[in-house]
């Protein structure tokens, strides 16, 4: 009997197999912002259900950490971060060191291109057919399944919501929760086709359809492929965290186990996860600790009962090292915990598609223009209100409002605004620094708005201003000037 | 092809930014995941698997064997897998599953055989420790191997009181991990995904049920 008909009982339709389409593109830089932002919008169940998770999940975070010096927290991990990234080449060269007296084979990719290449060579080189993933964003930023699928190898995302992404053909809403803008509905519209018989539309059994598919796909896969929350230097060792189980999976059953990892997750020591470690998981689902922490140190050695017989890293870099010691550094401190996302007012409306790449919400609207350039990605750093939100509750203390503002302003200096906007700023600049003309324009503008009003407030479309008055009404201030 | 010395010699051609420097931190994090001042451990984990939705047992040494084989029967299970790091307790549990009817193999045996691994019912393992503050238990590829605690529906770890230490920072400062080998893994409590429309589901691709046999004298 062979065991497609064994997992768990459940015998697979015949056409399981891994999901056909190819991922969905990234949009940058063919659509805008507010075209992006306008479908996510005109999605009812979309809107309700980011605003409601992402409020929930705020809320959670801020309970979690009740009792506790949480400030105190903060300051020990921006430091632990801070210490790391400055001092990342010997951080690097330490874990590579390390790493490899471990038995791991390290690779190094510059930028995405020689990411997905040295990838697909590696499963050339060990015969791999068909790998099954753990949820990675590295692999997103450099496109990876589509480099795999073109290299024909099989490839089955196993976290339950990116499983449904790849099927769909869709792309992650959400740093931890990829599928947090698609219903149940839709998921068992998928999963019924997949099977070829109508499943319970509930989602114990959605899930129990996804396990016994990927179960399969687990035992049968040559390759696993993961991403790593963190690069121990002193160890050598790659963690990750996960709820599900399929992070452990993917780095136990597999003959080969491959990670794709950003230099910039590189810590010192495993005794700094003490710090590191809660304000991850805390600030990431609100739990005190993930289900699941993986922290690997390379193949399986001597005597151990199971695991890979080689383990690959891949180091990547890809815009990473060009922030180190310029104004935007602090953008590596990152951990990846999707925390601004919950909390910022413009995320919560539109969801993470609108920011057209891989990341959204505030460190999105940072990393974007970062990682792919202003002229492809800058329109994405003034999707935001400044409210300083994400500031606030950031585990490491990035300050994403400064960013966000130093990222404006090399937009305006490249001169990527709009030419209508730069003039427009350069008049306003040039009256309202002169107090004569300054008061010139106060009773000007105020004559002005009194001819377009009606009651106390102008509501009609304003020339040139349009997008602001199509939503909103312009008050009045009645009196003098 | 970019090599380690091109790789690291563009990052070191970087500029450096400011380093605050490293504590070396000998105290325990005000974190949600270290124990409080006066708190028990052993009661703390208690607590702390059961907010994890697994099941915690304090049982007496002398009858860890029967009271597993008997955890094992009621839930029906019959096809076994028990891992080296249960220790002294692998053989009275494997001859009390014997007298139940409950059929206990060695992990590393039935790791060699995936379609047999896929059959598993439950797994039986040991752990290097258990962290009160987390519920968490911690093993290594060692002794329970990768996948031992988490290839079958229902995992039944067995923890020596003296192995619980008190939170996070005592698990990673501490000597418990000493020869873990190629994997240091907490696991806490049951498998899960709230990916469906946030509803919680428990067992995902690890077990759906997990129960703690926390053994003192």
């Amino acid at each position: 009997m062979s065991v497609q008909e064994e997992v768990d009982g459940t015998p697979l339709p015949p056409g399981w197999s891994a999901p056909a389409h190819q991922p969905g593109a990234f949009e940058l830089p063919t659509t805008t912002f507010r075209e992006r932002a306008e479908r996510t919008m005109a999605r009812p169940f979309a809107r309700t259900a980011i605003a409601g998770a992402t409020d929930h999940a705020a809320e959670l975070t801020w309970l979690k950490f009740e009792g506790v010096d949480h400030d105190g927290l903060r300051d020990q991990a921006k430091q632990i971060r801070a210490h790391a990234i400055a001092n990342l080449p010997d951080y690097l060269e330490q874990w590579i060191d390390n790493a490899e007296a471990n038995g791991t084979i390290v690779h190094f990719a510059a930028d995405e291109v020689e990411a997905r290449r040295i990838i697909a060579e590696i499963c050339v080189d060990e015969q791999i057919a068909s790998v099954v993933k753990s949820k990675s964003m590295a692999s997103e930023e450099v496109s990876l399944n589509s480099a795999l699928e073109g290299a024909g190898v099989d490839v089955f995302e196993t976290d339950l919501g990116e499983f449904v992404v790849q099927a769909m053909g869709d792309r992650p809403g959400h740093v931890i929760a990829p599928i947090l803008h698609r219903t149940k509905d839709e998921v068992h519209a998928l999963f019924s086709e997949m099977a070829g018989r109508e499943l319970p539309n509930e989602a114990e059994a959605l899930t129990a359809f996804a396990r016994a598919g990927l179960r399969h796909a687990f035992l049968t896969a040559d390759g696993g492929i993961s991403g790593g929350n963190f690069l121990i230097a002193e160890t050598g060792e790659v963690m990750l965290v996960t709820n599900e189980g399929n992070g452990r999976l993917t780095t136990a059953a597999p003959r080969v186990h491959i990670a794709l990892v950003g230099i910039e997750k590189v810590i010192p020591r495993r005794r700094d996860l003490p710090v590191l470690l809660p304000l991850l998981t805390g600030h990431g689902t609100g739990q005190q600790i993930t289900t699941y922490v993986t922290i690997t140190g390379g193949p399986r050695r001597g005597a151990e009962p199971d695991g890979p017989e080689r383990t690959h890293v891949v180091l990547l870099d890809a815009g990473r090292s060009a922030l180190l010691g310029g104004e935007f550094e602090e953008a590596l401190h990152c951990i990846r915990c999707g925390a601004c996302q919950n909390v910022c007012p413009v995320y919560r409306q539109v969801g993470g598609h609108a920011y057209g790449w891989v990341y959204g919400g505030p460190i999105g609207a940072v990393l974007t223009p970062l990682f792919r350039g202003q002229e492809e990605g800058g329109e994405v750093a003034q999707a935001t209100t400044l409210c300083g939100a994400c500031d606030d509750i950031c585990p490491v203390r990035i300050p994403l409002h400064d960013l966000l503002l130093g990222l404006r302003r090399q937009r305006a200096e490249q001169a990527q605004t709009p030419r209508r906007e730069q003039l427009a700023f350069a008049a306003w600049g040039a009256v309202w620094s002169r107090p004569r003309l300054y008061r010139a324009s106060t009773v000007v503008g105020g004559a002005a708005l009194r001819v377009l009003a009606r009651g106390d407030a102008v509501s009609t479309r304003l020339p040139g201003l349009r997008r602001w008055t199509d939503g909103r009404d312009l008050l009045l201030r009645r009196g003098r000037g | 092809m970019t090599d380690r010395a091109s790789f690291l010699a563009a990052i070191r051609a970087t500029p450096r930014g400011e380093d605050p420097g490293l504590p070396d931190r000998i105290q325990a994090p005000d974190a949600p995941t270290e124990l409080r001042a006066g708190e028990s451990p052993v009661e703390r984990l208690v607590a702390e698997t059961e907010l994890v939705s697994a099941e915690p047992h304090r049982v007496a040494r002398a009858s860890v064997g029967e009271y597993v084989a008997e955890l094992l029967r009621a839930s029906g299970s019959t096809e076994v897998a028990l891992t080296e790091d249960l220790a002294a307790q692998l053989v009275p549990i494997r001859t009390a599953c014997e007298a139940v009817g409950v059929h206990a193999d060695d992990y590393r045996v039935v790791a060699t055989d995936r379609a047999r691994a896929s059959r598993l019912h439950a797994t039986v393992t040991g752990c290097a420790a258990a962290v009160a503050a987390t519920g968490s238990i911690v093993t290594t590829a060692a002794g329970a191997g990768r996948a031992g605690a988490l290839i079958a529906p229902l995992h039944i770890c067995v923890v020596e009181e003296t192995q619980i230490v008190d939170g996070l920072h005592a698990l990673f400062d501490g000597e418990a991990l000493a020869g873990a080998g190629s994997l240091l893994a907490l696991q806490s409590g049951p498998s899960r995904s709230a990916d469906i429309e946030k509803v919680l589901i428990l067992g995902v691709h690890g077990p759906g049920v997990v129960h703690l046999v926390i053994v003192g004298d």
